[in-house]
């Protein structure tokens, strides 16, 4: 792959695919750039697979808001990735939730997201002495891996040339405004110009920007841990969130045929940022002196829902997530779009959710809209 | 050496304005836990401090792992700091101990006595720091009164210093009384109990000791929370005073039959008065306690509000790499 393109794109996660896809649909020759051998295999993967809508946030209507208008594009445009056959269930903490069972239903009846009392069978099966209530909610899971073959067919059809194993080395401005991207992939140094490089590349973006010398985006990083267990027959068709705090998420993770136990406690198992930390160190590299943190979120869990003492833990999902430092506070997860100050020709877009994407697909036109030539 | 248990074990310490000696306590209970148990968390509940305990701790989030700071809206009391802090911990075994007077170096006897089957194993002091003649003098009375006409079995001089199984933990969570008193609690759940006699400490010698006024409080409370007996006797007393106002009354009738001229009589009248108005007092007397208390338990307000809680923040550094990042970030 040498030459000349229009657009190219480092990264193939979720917001990377879209981003090549909107970039090869207005016109011109695109290239994507993945350090893995697929799609999809990092951090679009490596999550509890909610596809948000809008209960997650009552700290942050906006936030609220904007994953209610995108949940039923996600849901309607990529219905084969969707995983409904399980009912979904919000429970509500008795002490250190920052919000009632009240607040919560009045919250959902205000951003129109749908709720509903939970059968008495289900609440039965929740420790009164710890839950306030429990509500039924709609909200489904994504097969990260049926999403990354659709992604792929998708590109390939459109003619978006991939490039998996491809380690971006250096971006570099050339004096026509276009940049030079070197990267290295099949073990030899390659060589690429393009009008724009888009710099997809999540908990990597700044790694990509140091080594470019270009300025790095305040961002805050977390190595973080997803029990993956198998839950007792009751819990299989169930997904659980526990508001609003220090509390677990169990949600159905589709690739695996397994359940993801996340924790607000223990899923985190320490944070850095770019400026004393390891910029873009292996994720092998993070974890190896970690423990599975598994003890304690199955040791919290079962207090709320006993009838978890019955899991099986098979596995861990381990992951560095990126936030930006922001949305810390507040609980909203705004989306990344920084166009480079001394690189115009590269921007670099991170996102928190899988329906960022439309989010991100909306600046991109907006940009678009503002830059027309005459 | 020995070997490590894998019992997950939790620590319950309530702290209010300890900054001076939340450091020490905090090495050797993080000592004691790492040389003993491979799952261990350290729960420090905040009550409001106003000399900076929280900053004093927030050193030690850093330097150690599985620690956790719950801070406290306002001042809510020892007793629903504790149980704050039940209401979080994740251990199979839960320890609650006072960081001025409990020496970490016990938690081990305390964890091995509960594994050895006993739901609650608490502390008992030998001997009473801090305490005045006249609280020496009436604690054994109401631990007497306790057992023999309540029915509520405090062990003598136990503290708060204690370890409970998940099972007794779970038992006691759920009792969300106001007025509660984590000795009365956990005896009260029933599991088996046993004592381990201990020294206390004193960290902080110049930590106020509680006043007789207080302990004074405190009893009348969990007598009025755990009983009816004095009740039960205020009616008795009433039931009396009415009889005796009744044979008083015919006596007054007999007399009116029997003698001619009844002209005398103010003595007796309010004898008679002054009798009955001392009982009806005493009677209005012990209903407003139970009347308050029942106040409070229908008030239905949480026990307690969080401000904020805070975890160890292991942050992960690569000493490699430190320096070769300088540049500031862009804002």
């Amino acid at each position: 792959m040498t030459g000349d393109y229009d657009a190219v794109i480092i990264g193939g996660g979720a917001v990377g695919c879209s981003v090549a896809r909107w970039a090869r649909e207005h016109g011109g020759r695109v290239l994507l750039l993945e350090r893995e051998d697929g799609l999809l295999q990092r951090a679009s993967y490596a999550n509890q697979a909610r596809v948000h809508n809008g209960y997650h946030y009552p700290r942050s209507f906006l936030t609220a808001l904007r994953s209610r208008v995108n949940f039923p594009r996600f849901v309607d445009e990529y219905s084969d990735c969707i995983e409904r056959g399980f009912a979904k269930y919000y429970a509500v903490a008795r002490n250190y939730s920052k919000v009632t069972s009240e607040q919560f239903a009045t919250f959902c009846r205000r951003i129109g997201a749908p709720i509903a009392p939970a059968p008495s069978e289900v609440h039965r099966l929740f420790n009164p002495a710890l839950i306030e209530d429990v509500f039924l909610v709609e909200e489904f899971a994504f097969d990260a891996r049926r999403l990354a073959a659709r992604m792929l067919a998708s590109l390939e059809a459109l003619g978006v040339e991939l490039e998996f194993g491809a380690d971006v080395e250096r971006l570099a401005p050339e004096p026509d405004g276009t940049v030079a991207l070197r990267y290295r992939a099949g073990g030899e140094e390659r060589q690429v110009r393009a009008r724009r490089a888009f710099n997809c590349t999540y908990s990597q973006i700044n790694r990509v920007l140091h080594a470019s010398g270009l300025p790095l985006i305040p961002l805050k990083h977390e190595l973080t841990e997803m029990a993956l267990v198998q839950v007792p027959p009751e819990l299989e068709q169930v997904g659980v969130t526990v508001m609003c705090g220090p509390f677990f998420s169990l949600m159905p993770f589709p690739p695996r045929g397994l359940h993801t136990l996340s924790h607000v406690r223990y899923t985190p198992h320490g944070w850095w940022d770019d400026r004393g930390g390891p910029l873009g160190r292996s994720l092998a590299d993070l974890r190896a002196s970690r423990e599975s943190n598994y003890p304690r979120m199955i040791r919290d869990a079962q207090r709320y829902l006993p009838m978890l003492r019955h899991s099986r833990y098979v596995d861990s999902l381990w992951e560095v997530k990126t936030v930006l430092p922001s949305s810390e506070a507040d609980d909203s997860r705004p989306i990344l779009f920084r166009r480079d100050d001394t690189m115009p020709s590269l921007t670099s877009i991170m996102g928190g959710k899988i329906d960022n994407i439309y989010d991100v697909l909306e600046e991109l036109e907006e940009e678009r809209a503002s830059v027309v030539p005459a | 050496m020995t070997v490590r248990s894998d019992l997950f074990v939790s620590v319950v310490a309530p702290v209010r304005n300890d900054a001076g000696i939340v450091t020490p306590f905090v090495d050797e209970v993080i000592a004691v836990l790492r040389t003993h148990y491979l799952n261990y968390e350290l729960v420090i509940v905040d009550d409001a401090s106003e000399d900076g305990t929280v900053e004093a701790i927030r050193p030690l989030l850093d330097r150690y792992e599985c620690i956790r700071v719950v801070q406290l809206s306002r001042e809510f009391g020892e007793e629903i700091a504790i149980a704050a802090g039940l209401d979080s911990v994740i251990g199979d075994f839960v320890v609650v101990m006072v960081p001025n007077t409990d020496p970490p170096a016990l938690i081990p006897s305390f964890i091995d006595r509960a594994r050895q089957g006993a739901g609650v194993v608490f502390g008992i002091r030998s001997e009473r720091v801090g305490d005045s003649a006249l609280v020496r003098l009436f604690a054994p009375l109401f631990y007497w009164y306790d057992r023999h006409f309540l029915h509520l079995n405090i062990p003598k001089d136990s503290s708060q210093f204690r370890a409970l199984s998940r099972q007794a933990v779970n038992a006691v969570v759920q009792i969300r009384d106001r007025s509660r008193y984590l000795r009365v609690l956990s005896a009260d759940v029933g599991y088996a109990h046993t004592g381990i006699a201990y020294q206390p400490i004193n960290r902080n010698p110049e930590r106020p000791v509680r006043s007789l006024w207080n302990r004074l409080n405190v009893a009348i409370d969990i007598v009025v929370a755990n009983s009816r007996h004095p009740l039960r006797f205020v009616t008795l007393l009433g039931v009396t005073g009415a009889a005796l106002n009744a044979l008083y009354a015919i006596y007054v009738i007999v007399i009116f039959f029997i003698k001619r001229r009844v002209a005398e009589g103010w003595t007796t009248l309010s004898l008679q008065s002054a009798g009955m108005f001392f009982l009806v007092c005493l009677v209005l007397a012990v209903l407003s306690e139970y009347v308050g208390h029942i106040l409070v338990e229908l008030s239905h307000r949480p026990l307690y509000y969080v401000r904020d809680e805070q975890n160890s923040r292991a942050p992960i550094a690569d000493q490699d790499r430190r320096n070769v990042v300088t540049q500031s970030l862009a804002p």
